[in-house]
């Protein structure tokens, strides 16, 4: 019921009113209103949910004008011209020949020598000597038949049966069969039924009689809304089951969505945020994080150098002077330096930025806030062959925290609040480390959900060596994280290439678990 | 930094003593033991038993080898450091080793010790080349500032000569060859004269060290004679020398094998050398030498650094059990590291040792408790504002690597030879494919749509991402931007689509700009424009030129949209 098309609705009220009397199409055509095609859709549905059944079927036969027969009715049937054109010559004295009245009236030898046959067995006309035609002045029942026969199927298609003997025999003797296609009348069989409403059908039909038939409409229109006609309307009830068809959203990538939760972490934690360039000196980079510029991560193989300019016009003051003295002597910082000869040059020297933490040596350079904390997610470079587990380059999240209260002590407890907050971690485990810029070193273990143990990150007090030159007398922390892996479970990819994918398909279909 | 090798029952004589009986160590108890040295087992084979090290600290080349790592376990299990008599001054040593004047220009400084009594077994030796490479390669600087020969002691006469040959004067047979080759020979020809040829280029003479007959050991840092300078496994006299240009390096080094054989039972006797100058140890001194001195600490600042006051009988503890040699006095303590350490630069040093001696877990941590106001610079707020936009104008994100090539950059966009051809290129290229920073976002953009054509269309992507532009008015020779690049591609994309989007976005940042056109050969002339606010220049946009989607392999029309999001900031 819930189902109706709009159609059988109305097929169904058309049957309703007689129960018991059989509807055929055409009755039906004329109490719906319905087009044919419209009419046999909606029966062909009601027969499949037997609302309706077939009462009766009956076949019928319809009679005809062929193409030829129109042909026929414009200019003759042959075998009136054949009798006319013989009775025309006799009047004169003439004798025509089967030739000659061919040609005369320019008909197909076929139908010529088919009339004769006829009009000679009826006695309308005589074979004479000399192959000649004579009249007889008798009438010819078939070709009066003919005529009227053309005359009345002239104004439209009729049924067989309703023809008399013996007009029904010359229709049927002179309609298309196999095999003879050039006749001027055809006799195609129809098939009628009638329908009657089911007991289910008339339940169905006298509720909508009773209810009334809302009209159902596919889509719900502004005219609909308009005329507050959608108050009279049903609508058609899809298939919701089918799949949805595609669609392109408009997005951010997926791993800039994990970054950007892992910036809001950092942010709600109440670190600033640090930005810098994507070239750096060696300063910078390293110099100034107490790399001895003879540290083997300073070599041609780890680093990339940059071709024009290879260096900077300068390095600023005092901070060049400072870090020189205390790479050679340790001078200012308490320290023995590394002693050896720097290289003002060498710090000079331009490079693709390798570790986020050159963002943070610049920063305590100019006068970060005490007690202040900061973080920066820097694209990094490293001279590696770039496979599954190496991007040419990368994220480095990483940032410092200045304060008067900073101990180890902290340090850990700054530690356990990123395993906390940034990987949702329980279960913590600190092991000592080696990073050239902090003293002690710590390397941060977590326990993933789906990974287990893994490193998360690697921290440490910078050594006063990095802080002294730079100008900042409070303890400071230094901290990285290695996001990566976390970055690539919650994506669900196993090449850090991925993350930087160029397949349009495969990012549109990514997704984060995060 | 160094992955070593070693076997996991010589680990556990090592670790129990020349004179005790190898115990067991579970691999949970081993990874426990590798904290005290910032070392991860990164492998383990259950069959040969070899266990595979990373040891993090570059600065600690003592605990690269076996040896090592088993005298720092042993020592935190005995309380104390080893007691190693070779290093105090001893009258008697076992033979001289001259230097000739002129290495001060080459290689000046050298180091050397005897070592009788372990006879060299395959595991041992293997672990002796081991320490030998993984020193000279890593802490040594690939041989350039400290080498080291490990030779046979019983055919050496002593007094060596360390001195300065012409490259054609001596002759002999190196490691690895059958037959009599002249210095300049094996830097041609042989195969480690051909790596590390390079460390002695540029002079005319050349280092080499001989016997009191003339017979060559070796050419440092080059190669070993083959009749001297090859241990093999049954030999229980050697002799050790080390080469290099840091006089406290070389001594290190050689202090490092000396207790790495005197832990394997070797009674190690000193070389005296005899230098032309005088140097920091005088003009003659014994090797090996403890050259550490006493380094005085208040225990305050080791209590400040730690955030515990852990009081002078447990930071004495702690540092004894870790090799250091400990006197305390009141409210200081004089400490000093073995000698074959040499890496406390600073009291932060001792600090971090305090720690690792005591373990980690021994400090609670504690919260940083001073107030701090987060934010994001204004920079990427406003980066993340041009971002939510595109996303609600239905680009897709994409981010991609800022490293890439000429090629993709420059030539496949038309612009070889003009001035939007500038970008920042790599001295030591790797890979063709990895030679430049990206000067524009829109090249990464179209290598996604060269991948993309199977993707259902309409392709509509974006990127903010850094670029790198040069710019000789720049600290650095280049700027780093904040850039915006769109892309929209599909069968009907058209100049007014990108157009719309550049308007639209404009509109909700409130700036107002206008469109220049620009002759860009990346696009189609009469179809491309130039972004102006304020009358600067801040971006581009436009219809693609069909020979950069020719170029590309792309195969339906595209529009692009460039966009400096730094300049978005400026004088507002």
């Amino acid at each position: 019921m819930d189902n109706l098309h709009p159609l059988e609705s109305k097929v169904l009220l058309a049957l309703a009113p007689q129960p018991g009397s059989p509807s055929t199409l055409d009755h039906l055509a004329e109490s719906t209103g319905l087009e044919p095609s419209q009419l046999s859709m909606a029966v062909e549905w009601l027969l499949a949910k037997s609302l309706i059944a077939v009462h009766a079927e009956t076949v019928a036969y319809i009679a005809s004008l062929t193409p030829v027969g129109e042909v026929f009715f414009e200019k003759y049937a042959p075998i009136e011209r054949v009798l006319s054109a013989a009775r025309e010559a006799g009047q004169i004295g003439k004798r025509l020949t089967i030739q000659d009245i061919q040609a005369k009236e320019a008909l197909e030898p076929s139908d010529v020598s088919k009339a004769v046959g006829t009009l000679k067995k009826e006695g309308a006309i005589l074979i004479v000597q000399g192959g000649c035609i004579e009249s007889t002045g008798r009438n010819s029942p078939t070709a009066e038949a003919m005529r009227a026969l053309l005359q009345e199927l002239r104004s439209g298609q009729r049924e067989l049966q309703t023809f008399a003997e013996p007009l029904r025999a010359v229709l049927q003797q002179h309609a298309v069969k196999r095999g003879n296609a050039r006749e001027p009348f055809r006799v195609d069989e129809r098939v009628t039924r009638s329908f009657l409403l089911t007991p289910t059908g008339q339940e169905v039909a006298d509720q909508l009689s009773r209810d009334g038939v809302a009209e159902e409409v596919s889509q719900l229109t502004p005219e609909l809304l308009k005329e507050g006609a959608w108050r009279t309307k049903q609508f058609r009830k899809y298939t919701i089951s089918l799949r949805a068809p595609r669609i392109a959203a408009g997005k951010r990538h997926p791993y800039r969505e994990f970054l950007d939760l892992v910036k809001l972490k950092l942010v709600s934690m109440g670190f600033q945020e640090m930005r810098g360039t994507l070239v750096e000196t060696e300063f910078w980079n390293m110099d100034a994080l107490f790399m001895p510029q003879f540290h083997p991560a300073r070599d041609i193989h780890d680093v990339y150098f940059v071709k024009n300019p290879t260096h900077a016009k300068n390095i600023a003051e005092p901070y060049l002077t400072n870090v020189t003295q205390v790479h050679e002597n340790g001078a200012g910082a308490g320290s023995t330096g590394w002693g050896y000869q720097f290289d003002a040059e060498r710090a000079k020297r331009l490079v693709l930025r390798s570790q986020g933490t050159a963002v943070s040596a610049r920063r305590l350079a100019t006068s970060p806030s005490v007690p202040g904390k900061y973080f920066s997610i820097a694209r990094c470079f490293r001279y590696d062959q770039v496979d599954a587990t190496h991007a040419t380059d990368f994220f480095q999240v990483e940032g410092i925290v200045l304060g008067s209260d900073i101990t180890f002590r902290t340090l850990l407890g700054l530690l356990n609040l990123f395993a906390r907050e940034v990987a949702q971690a329980k279960e913590v485990k600190f092991l000592p480390a080696y990073f050239p810029f902090t003293e002690p070193s710590v390397e941060m273990h977590v326990r993933h959900p789906k990974l287990g143990w893994m490193e998360l990150g690697g921290a440490g007090l910078f050594r006063p060596e990095v802080t002294t030159p730079l100008g900042v007398s409070v303890p400071v922390i230094a901290w990285g994280l290695g996001l990566d892996r976390m970055a690539m479970v919650a994506l669900g990819i196993h090449d850090i290439r991925d993350l930087f994918s160029a397949d349009l398909e495969f990012i549109r279909t990514m997704r984060g678990s995060f | 930094m160094p992955t070593i090798f070693l076997q996991r029952d010589d680990l556990e004589a090592l670790i129990a003593g020349p004179d005790e009986t190898a115990s067991r160590i579970s691999i949970d108890q081993l990874e426990q033991w590798l904290m005290l040295v910032k070392g991860e087992l990164k492998g383990h084979n259950t069959e040969t038993g070899e266990l595979r090290i990373e040891l993090q600290d570059s600065n600690r080349p003592d605990l690269w080898c076996c040896e090592g790592i088993a005298r720092q376990i042993r020592t935190k299990q005995q309380g104390v450091a080893m007691s190693y008599p070779f290093f105090k001054k001893q009258k008697r040593a076992a033979g001289k080793l001259v230097v000739a004047p002129g290495l001060e220009q080459v290689r000046p400084y050298v180091a050397a010790c005897t070592a009788i009594g372990y006879r060299v077994t395959a595991s041992g030796l293997a672990q002796l080349i081991q320490t030998q490479e993984k020193l000279a390669d890593i802490f040594g600087r690939k041989r350039r500032t400290v080498s080291i020969g490990l030779y046979r002691l019983a055919p050496i006469i002593f007094p060596v000569s360390y001195d300065l040959v012409k490259p054609d004067d001596v002759r002999f047979t190196p490691l690895g060859m059958e037959t009599v080759m002249t210095l300049r020979e094996i830097l041609m020809v042989h195969p480690k004269g051909v790596e590390y040829g390079g460390i002695v280029s540029g002079h005319d003479r050349l280092p080499i060290l001989r016997d009191a007959k003339g017979q060559v050991l070796s050419f440092p840092p080059i190669i070993n004679s083959r009749e001297i300078g090859e241990v093999q496994v049954g030999d229980d006299h050697l002799f050790v020398e080390v080469t290099g240009t840091d006089l406290h390096m070389v001594a290190l080094t050689l202090n490092i094998f000396a207790a790495n054989l005197a832990d394997r039972g070797a009674v190690i006797a000193p070389v005296e050398i005899q230098s032309p100058v005088k140097t920091a140890f005088g003009k003659r001194w014994h090797t090996p030498i403890d050259f550490g001195a006493p380094r005085t600490i208040p225990l305050k600042a080791i209590e400040t650094a730690l955030g515990e006051a852990l009081g002078s009988k447990e930071v004495t503890t702690a540092l004894k059990s870790y090799g250091y040699t400990v006197k305390s006095a009141g409210p200081k303590v004089a400490v000093q590291l073995p000698p074959y350490r040499n890496d406390l630069l600073h009291t932060v040093d001792v600090v971090e040792d305090v720690a690792i001696s005591q373990g980690y877990a021994r400090f609670a941590p504690v919260m940083p408790s001073q107030f701090t106001v987060g934010g994001l610079s204004r920079l990427e707020q406003m980066a993340d504002r041009v971002r939510h936009l595109m996303v609600g104008m239905e680009f897709q994100e994409i981010i991609s690597n800022i490293m890439g090539s000429h090629q993709d950059f420059c030539t496949r966009m038309r612009l070889d030879g003009t001035e939007w051809a500038k970008v920042v290129e790599v001295d030591n290229v790797m890979s063709l494919s990895y030679s430049c920073l990206r000067q524009w976002i829109t090249p990464s953009l179209l290598q996604v749509e060269t991948n993309s054509s199977r993707a259902f269309y309409p392709h509509r992507m974006f990127e903010v991402g850094e670029v790198a532009v040069p710019d000789a008015r720049a600290d650095v020779g280049s700027r780093t931007i904040t850039m915006l690049g769109a892309v929209i591609a599909h069968a009907g994309a058209h100049f007014s689509e990108i157009h719309s989007c550049l308007d639209l976005l404009l509109y909700y940042l409130d700036r107002s700009f206008t469109l220049e056109p620009v002759p860009h050969p990346s696009f189609l002339e009469g179809r491309a424009g130039r972004i102006m606010l304020d009358g600067r220049a801040i971006g581009l946009l436009g219809e693609l030129h069909p020979e950069v989607l020719e170029q590309w392999q792309i195969g339906v029309p595209a529009v692009a949209l460039e966009l400096e999001i730094d300049r978005l900031l400026e004088e507002v």
